[in-house]
């Protein structure tokens, strides 16, 4: 009960605890379902008890926050449930529904009280983030990124990520060195945590420290097992899974559980689920690459062992052919050459005969022939001889007449010519006679000389020169009184 | 020194030595060389199968080295 100082009521500290802690028992009678974040799980080994911290955040920001309680008890049985069903144990940051009661004590205040938590709300906030990280991814274009790649012929050297002492990793180095067909593997551990809240930044880290040596390895190989089938929900952490995916290099998983694979498993070149399969997986690359050769080796020796055999074959029986052929030939000749010798000699000796009875027919032909031409001549010079007789009397004849002939023509014409000629010889002298001075002189003309030289023009004379005329009979001596000298030109 | 055949040359040429010999295109007279080749890559590619040149300590090296490379 309260004190009463000056009028006061006042309470002791526990009064009031007690009070909130009575109407809060009042007012909160029964159990209820509350949803919140399990923020940190604060779990006490020592102890065994739990003192979860509750949030519930939007936008980001805590908007409500209150401490609960998760008593030993409870917490082994809800635990025991999570991983059966999650394989995931309970830890922080999941969000849980539980079944609580408000709990407040006057010293520890104020508390939830979870008396269960419903396992299938917290797989299913689980599958959402899986199927979130998987939206993203392919929303990004990276989700079959690393699929890819093409698988080197020889995926030989191998960046392991793993944990040393790890079962998986002694299972993978177990069949993979351990092969029998002496197939060399060279294998690099780059250790990390595997499982659990701190397994995806461990295994980004390696991640990280692989990329910087990736020229040495083919491939990188994520290996777990033997830490039991929990923890595994980091492989579906999208951090994680975007690195796997954009790896430079194929990864591959044998991460070694029997739930759902998980995102990293699905992004990853190839998921072999257990280290031993990842061992058998990388040996069989090998296979694939070993056969082939072995195979080519076998078809190779094979195909070049019937090649031979089978050109021997083909030679021999060339052989064969050839001499068949050869022999063949030559019977075929001999006989050949036998044959045109038989004819030859029938041919030739034909021949003889033939030009023995043409030589006689011939010469019997010549020898008539002969005497025939030898006739033939005789008779034509006989006859050559009398047509030259004959001819030469006739030319002489025709010759004699024509010389006749032309005696008469010549007498004829020669003396024709004489008269001729004596007429025109009669005339000239005619004629000469009629220029004589005399016969002149004789009609009346006369001549006058000065100095001898006859006189032709008056202007030859002057007065008182002497001139002599001739006349038929006599001449006359005059002096010149008057001359009469032409106009112009001498008169004629 | 001829440049080194990486085995995944090998292994081509190979397997087109053994498509030439099944679609008859190899005549005998290349039949030694081509035998000769095989028998090589044969060699190569067994030899890369149980044998491996890396070297731990180059790899500790770079990892010292190399600056860190982000995505």
């Amino acid at each position: 009960m309260p004190e009463k100082i000056d009028g006061k009521s006042i309470f002791s500290l526990y009064e009031v605890s007690r009070s909130i802690q009575k109407t809060l028992g009042e007012r909160y009678s029964s159990s209820f379902w509350v949803k919140a974040e399990m923020n940190k799980l604060n779990y006490y080994k020592h102890s065994g008890h739990c003192y979860p911290e509750l949030v519930e955040k939007k936008d980001g920001s805590v908007i409500a926050q209150i401490r609960a309680n998760l008593w030993r008890a409870d917490y082994i049985r809800i635990n025991d449930r999570f991983l059966q069903l999650l394989k995931e144990p309970l830890k922080d940051g999941i969000k849980i529904l539980f079944e609580a009661r408000i709990s407040f004590d006057p010293v520890h205040g104020l508390a939830l009280w979870i008396m269960d938590i419903d396992p299938a709300f917290t797989l299913g906030d689980l599958e959402a983030e899986k199927l979130e990280t998987i939206r993203r991814l392919r929303e990004e274009g990276v989700y079959s990124r690393n699929k890819m790649h093409t698988m080197p012929l020889l995926p030989q050297r191998i960046a392991v990520i793993s944990v040393e002492t790890s079962k998986g990793w002694a299972d993978f180095g177990k069949v993979l060195h351990g092969n029998d067909w002496n197939y060399t593997f060279f294998c690099y551990l780059f250790p990390s945590l595997l499982q659990g809240d701190q397994a995806a930044s461990a295994i980004i880290r390696q991640l990280n420290r692989i990329r910087k040596v990736k020229d040495h390895f083919d491939v990188v190989a994520i290996i777990r097992g033997g830490g039991g089938d929990v923890g595994l929900s980091c492989y579906n952490n999208y951090v994680l899974a975007r690195a796997i995916a954009l790896f430079p290099l194929p990864v591959i998983t044998g991460i070694g559980h029997a739930t759902n694979e998980t995102v990293s498993e699905m992004v990853a070149f190839s998921n072999a689920i257990t280290p031993t399969k990842l061992a058998e997986y990388l040996i069989q690359q090998f296979h694939n690459f070993s056969v082939p050769v072995q195979e080519a080796e076998r078809r190779i020796t094979e195909w070049a062992q019937r090649k031979i055999v089978s050109e021997k074959d083909k030679v021999q029986s060339l052989i064969r052919s050839f001499r068949y052929l050869a022999e063949n030939t030559v019977r075929l000749h001999y006989s050949e050459i036998r044959n045109l010798s038989g004819s030859l000699k029938q041919e030739v000796k034909f021949r003889m005969k033939y030009e023995k009875d043409n030589l006689q027919v011939s010469r019997q032909v010549i020898g008539k022939s002969a005497g025939n031409l030898c006739r033939q001549a005789g008779s034509a010079i006989t006859n050559c001889a009398a047509h030259i007789r004959k001819d030469s009397q006739k030319q002489l004849v025709h010759h004699n007449l024509i010389v006749r002939q032309l005696q008469q023509k010549l007498s004829v014409h020669s003396r024709l010519a004489v008269k001729e000629k004596l007429l025109l010889l009669k005339n000239v002298e005619k004629n000469i006679d009629n220029m004589n001075p005399v016969n002149v002189l004789k009609r009346g003309y006369s001549i006058t000389l000065r100095n001898g030289k006859a006189v032709r023009s008056g202007d030859e004379v002057n007065p008182g020169d002497i001139i002599h005329t001739t006349v038929l009979s006599g001449s006359i001596t005059s002096i010149v009184q008057q001359s009469i000298k032409p106009d112009h030109e001498t008169e004629t | 020194m001829k440049p080194k055949l990486s085995y995944t040359d090998a292994f081509e040429e190979l397997q087109s030595i053994v498509s030439d010999i099944e679609q008859g295109e190899i005549s005998v007279d290349e039949l030694s060389e081509k035998v000769k080749r095989a028998a090589e890559l044969i060699r190569i590619c067994k030899n890369k199968l149980s044998a491996t040149e890396e070297d731990v300590n180059t790899i500790l090296k770079e990892l010292d080295t190399a600056p860190d490379e982000e995505e």
